[in-house]
């Protein structure tokens, strides 16, 4: 049996090893082995953001209630430029009297108002002018407000300071939709049941996102229905630092005679494929060649430009108006061509819906209907390749693999 | 030759869909048939989201044909038999017409019994 260890040997072995050295000495790496920059390099960068992190970075940090909170507002020291290059911090109590002057605000817009109804029949160019004129009026509305508050209170956004990317001077952040606009979109569509061009035009948001607007509200509302939990502080902080629309409600006494602020423009005209490429028409002098003309030229099943656009009625409007028929008969001639719209519109659904009655014939069975649609059998043509023609292809080869071939859903049942 | 009214099978690995054809008995499934009277997808559709109604199967018939060449002494297989007398084209056999009573009676005691429900309610 070997002797036992005593505790003195060990701990002089011990101290032995810890002054040891563990390692063998290695030079000083110049660069790692997956990096082309030297070590040095990247230690002076980090310095450098941690520097900027602490100092030019650090008002970024804690976002000023109500505002954007973009690098292109702040010059490089970081001092924020509308402020006048003095850095100011606010109380509590002053983040709040803020943020309620900035909601007054954005519930209206001055007088000015009145020269921009003149000014509408100039068109979509105008308009845009005249919204960002409207902004720029409520800003500074808001801005003046917030003088009688407070002399020290922050003036709004100019067109600089909505820039995130500095180095990008042409990308400027565009508004997104308020959650008041949003609401009102939906209680436009939804409960008063008005059509989705009609919303589009008193909103001034386009088609596709009044589509958006109500899908997403009906789901928000169906999710609040079924008490799942809504990622709300997320969206209500996202929405504080971004500029959006401001919803104003006509209806209100104080709006009397004011038009909502135009999110976007309503009317642009989406490129067709056909009409991408350049054509040369060679044409009689004598003949007329008008829109419709040009988009037959392109394709013989292209509309003209004018009835591809997204609100076809108000070129009609602006028609009338050149043709000189006054205020009132404008309303009447519009409203009854909506009514005409609407009438045929009834009219194609209910003749859908007999002619459904006739064909489909439901036979309950134990599990599921077996619905039964009556077709035609001349329907697939002599050589059976009509596309009219019911049932899967003989001799033709399946198409699903093919490019182009769009699978996701197109429409959602709800 | 006899001639048969059947159905040939398309679709993918599955996803089964089949064509309702008038064919020669004798000519293999997927050939091309005399004529395509209809098609029937065997995967039931669900309902329309939010309502009571219930799961569909959807089939694609053309009535008078069929009729026509059930007059001329097509033979239909026994699937066929089956959705043929569905819309009143055969006797029913396999139980069809026994079933879709009873559905019908479950469906107007049913409503028989959602009035009452309401009154209750109120």
């Amino acid at each position: 049996m070997p002797p036992r260890l005593r505790a003195s040997h060990l701990s002089a072995s011990v101290s032995y090893i810890s002054v040891r050295p563990q390692s063998i000495a290695q030079p000083a790496r110049t660069a790692r082995d997956f990096s082309q920059s030297s070590c040095r390099l990247v230690t002076q960068r980090r310095r450098k953001f941690y520097e900027w992190l602490n100092g030019p970075g650090r008002p970024l940090k804690q976002p000023i209630p109500g505002s954007t909170n973009y690098l292109g507002a702040y010059d490089k020291y970081g001092n924020l430029v509308r402020a006048g290059s003095v850095p100011e911090k606010t109380s509590d109590k002053d983040k709040e009297a803020e943020a309620k002057a900035k909601a007054k605000a954005k519930a209206g817009i001055t007088e000015g108002q009145q020269t921009a109804d003149e000014a509408t029949a100039e068109g979509q160019e105008s308009l845009e002018k005249l919204d960002e004129a409207l902004r720029q009026q409520a800003k500074e509305e808001q801005a003046e407000k917030k003088k009688k508050t407070d002399e020290q209170q922050l003036s709004p956004e100019t067109m600089e300071d909505l820039r995130p990317f500095p180095l990008n001077k042409f990308f400027r952040s565009q508004p997104v939709l308020s959650e008041e606009l949003r609401e009102a979109i939906y209680q436009f569509v939804v409960k008063e049941g008005k059509p989705v061009p009609l919303a589009s035009i008193t909103f001034g948001v386009s088609n596709e996102r009044i589509g958006a607007v109500v899908r997403l509200k009906q789901m928000e509302k169906q999710w609040i229905a079924q008490g799942k939990t809504l990622a709300m502080p997320y969206s209500k902080a996202v929405l504080e630092m971004l500029p959006t629309t401001p919803y104003i409600d006509t209806s209100l006494p104080k709006n009397a005679g004011k038009r909502p602020i135009v999110h976007e423009p309503i009317n642009d005209l989406i490129v067709h494929p056909a009409t991408r490429q350049q054509l040369f028409v060679p044409v009689a002098e004598s003949r007329q060649f008008t829109r419709v003309d040009a988009g037959k030229a392109f394709d013989n099943n292209l509309l003209p430009a004018d009835e591809r656009i997204p609100h076809p009625e108000l070129v009609k409007v602006v028609r009338d108006e050149v043709t000189g028929y006054s205020k009132e008969e404008r309303r009447a001639l519009a409203e009854q061509r909506y009514l005409e719209a609407m009438e045929k519109k009834k009219k194609a659904e209910e003749a859908k819906k007999r002619e459904e009655l006739e064909t489909k014939r439901t036979v309950p069975q134990r599990r599921w209907d077996f619905v039964f649609r009556d077709v035609s059998v001349e329907h697939a043509g002599r050589n059976g390749r009509d596309p009219r023609g019911v049932g899967w292809r003989y001799g033709l080869p399946h198409q699903d693999r093919k490019k182009g071939q769009v699978k996701i859903p197109t429409k959602v049942e709800a | 030759m006899v001639l048969r009214i059947r159905l040939a099978r398309f679709g993918k690995k599955h996803a089964p869909f089949y064509n309702i054809v008038v064919a020669h008995a004798r000519t293999a499934r997927n050939s091309r048939p005399l004529e395509v009277l209809g098609t029937y997808d065997p995967i039931p559709k669900p309902p329309p989201p939010g309502t009571n109604a219930r799961p569909w199967k959807d089939i694609k018939l053309d009535v008078s044909r069929a009729r026509y060449w059930v007059g001329v002494g097509a033979q239909p297989s026994d699937t066929a038999w089956r959705l043929l007398s569905m819309v009143g084209i055969l006797e029913p056999r396999f139980r069809v017409g026994q079933i879709q009573g009873k559905v019908v009676k479950a469906e107007t005691a049913a409503k028989s019994l959602i009035p009452e429900e309401a009154e209750v309610a109120q």
